[in-house]
């Protein structure tokens, strides 16, 4: 399954589903409704870039750009009833339960009820996205039992209103997305998907991570809150060229700043290490304890990426992954 | 791919640069009142702050674009605007700030030390002082200043990416010292090489002797916002040359721009020849309207002993900052402190070797 299959967000999506065009003549029967519906939902390697941004109204807005990440998904799958109780299983996942029955209210199936199962491998507390993942896969396999779709305006909403944070994972990896991850808006669609880049990522924390919802947003100086106007407009540059280096630039830029506000240890050996292993940058997770080296895509970087991933063990880092943004999974990477 | 998009207003419309190819490997940022964006970001800061309040006092002393740029953005916004300037002053730009109901105070006599400039200063300190409530915008020292340039900064980095050399004129440090702050966030590789005159104490000269004939750009205090450590090289032009290259940007480019803009040019073009295969921006700070009757007049450039029939290829490399009129001189500043580079170099001279 390629990598922008694995993150077609759509209910009932498969390969290639948007680009088959049915003849105007044709009208299309209404799908039956169905009783079960599955969904599954990429998480994200952190930020390319989290800061503040300016609105369209000239407000200054907290907002971000994830990193798609093949190697983490979440799986719901949803089986409606008429009546009764909704439940979920783990039942400690109340995020997605509470999503789940706003959808339900979405979908004018008010008092309806069923079981929701979530399975899947996102780390908790990395900030790579579990809460959203959880989320909108609980929104879309409810979509998905009825076989319809909720505009993705309506999505947003209930993410933020289930999880009080979210992030741009339900426009996919195909377009590069700053999103408002508190008020569930976007503030700018960078029109592209961020410029291919492969990413040795690891956990600076191995046991611990951070709780994402319970940090209070950054209160960024002067100079830093204008800095993110040129880190867009090189980003906006990047995608519209689809260009590596300046996306490594980017994220470097973002994880400088925030570390003067949220600092992760060992930081200063990090971006030198990077620096001599010739990465293009090094993303955060802004909110967790992930980092990524960025890389050109694909095999001209693997002696770059080896001579990382041995810098890496020298500074303690024994536990590695390595993928890259516009491929599978490789299976090898999984951590 | 265009966009049209309808301006709140002229600041908002004119106040970033139009971006232009000068050479394959150098860009230039035309502003047509560059002073637009530190006079737009200050009073609004000051507003947000509560330390200007709606229809408050604004006083400033300045002869230059920043006087006009102040008084477009206070027009706009309501706030009666008080300058202090002296007799240099040239008229139709005291007729267009008053035009814009700015007041226009000119001090008549030199103080007894410091010359006009201190003399401007005590009356603009007494005139805060008599009007409580009164906002002074200090673009020499106000942080907020170098800070305004971060959608200049913006703008060029989703027009070109990354630059390798970032040249301009150096008079309050905002333009210069503000856009590299952020462009070497993006990237702490970049070159940055700052345009001087001579008889500025910018970079080491003295302003003893006659007044400069090159306004715009140099100073003859020191302002807080100069960050001598974002200099990698510093340049310094003079009045003809600066004249002559504000003609040739106007003739080979169409660009009909200041004499600062001028300076800046004749550097930036050197850089861009020696250094064929790196991008370079030029800031090319005001439009050459108020210049009409000086640089752009032959007769007016004879009179003054400033006109120059050929314009010079290379500037002369100085081992250290020194006083001296001529020629186009550079330095390498190599990101040092003012006190690094002349005190070190004096400390130098002490030690027997």
């Amino acid at each position: 399954m390629s990598q922008s299959a694995a993150h077609n967000l759509e209910p009932r999506g498969g390969p290639g589903r948007r680009t088959v065009e049915l003849p105007a003549s044709l009208p299309l029967a209404p799908a039956p409704p169905r009783h079960a519906g599955s969904a599954v939902v990429h998480a994200h390697h952190g930020e390319i870039v989290q800061g503040v941004f300016y609105s369209a109204d000239g407000t200054l807005e907290h907002g971000l750009v994830t990193l798609p990440c093949p190697l983490f998904s979440a799986r719901a799958r949803f089986h409606a009833r008429p009546t009764g109780p909704l439940a979920v299983e783990p039942s400690d996942r109340g995020r997605a339960l509470k999503a789940a029955r706003m959808t339900l209210d979405a979908l004018g199936r008010t008092g309806w009820g069923g079981s929701l199962r979530m399975e899947g491998n996102v780390p908790l507390r990395w900030g790579c996205g579990s809460s959203t993942t959880d989320v909108l896969a609980a929104i879309f396999a409810v979509c998905d039992a009825f076989g319809t779709q909720l505009p993705r305006e309506w999505i947003a909403r209930i993410s933020v209103a289930a999880e009080s944070a979210s992030d741009s994972l339900m426009y996919g990896p195909e377009r590069a997305i700053l999103f408002a991850q508190r008020l569930g808006t976007v503030l700018m669609d960078l029109g592209a998907p961020l410029p291919p880049v492969r990413v040795l990522g690891f956990n600076t924390e191995a046991d611990r991570g951070v709780e994402t919802l319970a940090l209070p947003p950054c209160q960024y100086s002067p100079w830093e809150a204008e800095a993110f106007r040129p880190i867009l407009g090189l980003l906006r540059h990047a995608v519209e060229r689809q260009n590596p280096v300046l996306l490594g630039r980017v994220a470097t830029a973002s994880t400088l700043i925030m570390q003067r506000h949220r600092p992760k240890r060992g930081m200063a050996d990090l971006l030198r290490l990077a620096s001599e292993c010739g990465a293009l940058g090094v993303q955060v997770a802004h909110s967790g304890t992930v980092v990524g080296f960025l890389f050109h895509p694909g095999a001209r970087s693997e002696a770059d990426v080896g001579r990382a991933r041995a810098g890496l063990h020298r500074l303690g880092m024994d536990r590695t992954w390595d993928f890259s943004t516009d491929s599978a999974p490789h299976p090898a990477g999984l951590p | 791919m265009s966009t049209a998009v309808i301006h709140a207003n002229i600041v908002d419309a004119i106040a970033l640069p139009r971006i232009v190819w000068l050479r394959p490997n150098l860009i230039g940022l035309a502003f047509t009142l560059m002073k637009l964006l530190p006079a737009r970001h200050i009073v609004r800061k000051a507003g947000e702050s509560g330390e200007l309040r709606p229809g408050g006092l604004i006083a400033e002393t300045t002869s230059g674009t920043f006087g006009l740029a102040l008084a477009m953005v206070a027009r706009l916004q309501g706030h009666p605007l008080f300058l202090v300037s002296d007799p240099a002053i040239d008229a139709p730009l005291k007729r267009r700030l008053e035009d814009l109901g700015a007041t226009v105070h000119i001090v008549d006599k030199a103080g007894a030390s410091g010359g006009y400039q201190q003399a401007r200063l005590e009356v603009l300190e007494r005139v805060l002082r008599e009007n409580p409530g009164s906002f002074c915008p200090r673009q020499y020292t106000n942080p907020h200043n170098p800070e305004s340039y971060a959608p200049c900064a913006e703008q060029l980095s989703h027009a070109a990416g990354a630059v390798d050399c970032l040249i301009g004129s150096v008079g309050s440090g905002g333009s210069v010292c503000g856009i590299s702050s952020y462009l070497r966030l993006l990237g702490p590789e970049l070159e940055v090489v700052g345009v001087d005159t001579h008889r500025s104490v910018l970079f080491g000269q003295s302003d003893a002797g006659s007044g400069r004939l090159l306004r715009g750009l140099g100073n003859s205090l020191m302002p807080a916002n100069v960050d001598h450590t974002a200099f990698d090289q510093v340049h310094w032009v003079g009045a003809a040359e600066a004249f002559r290259a504000t003609r040739e940007l106007h003739r080979g480019h169409s660009l009909f721009m200041g004499p600062t803009s001028g300076a800046a040019y004749l550097v930036a073009d050197w850089w861009a020849r020696r250094n064929p295969d790196r991008l370079g921006a030029v800031i090319l700070p005001d439009e050459g309207y108020r210049y009409l009757d000086t640089v752009y007049d032959d007769a007016w450039l004879e009179a003054q002993g400033a006109r120059l029939d050929v314009l010079p290829r290379e500037p002369v490399e100085w081992d250290h900052p020194h006083d001296g009129t001529d020629p186009w001189a550079f330095y390498q500043w190599g990101r040092r402190t003012h006190a690094g580079v002349m005190g070190g170099a004096a400390r130098l001279q002490g030690v027997p070797s």
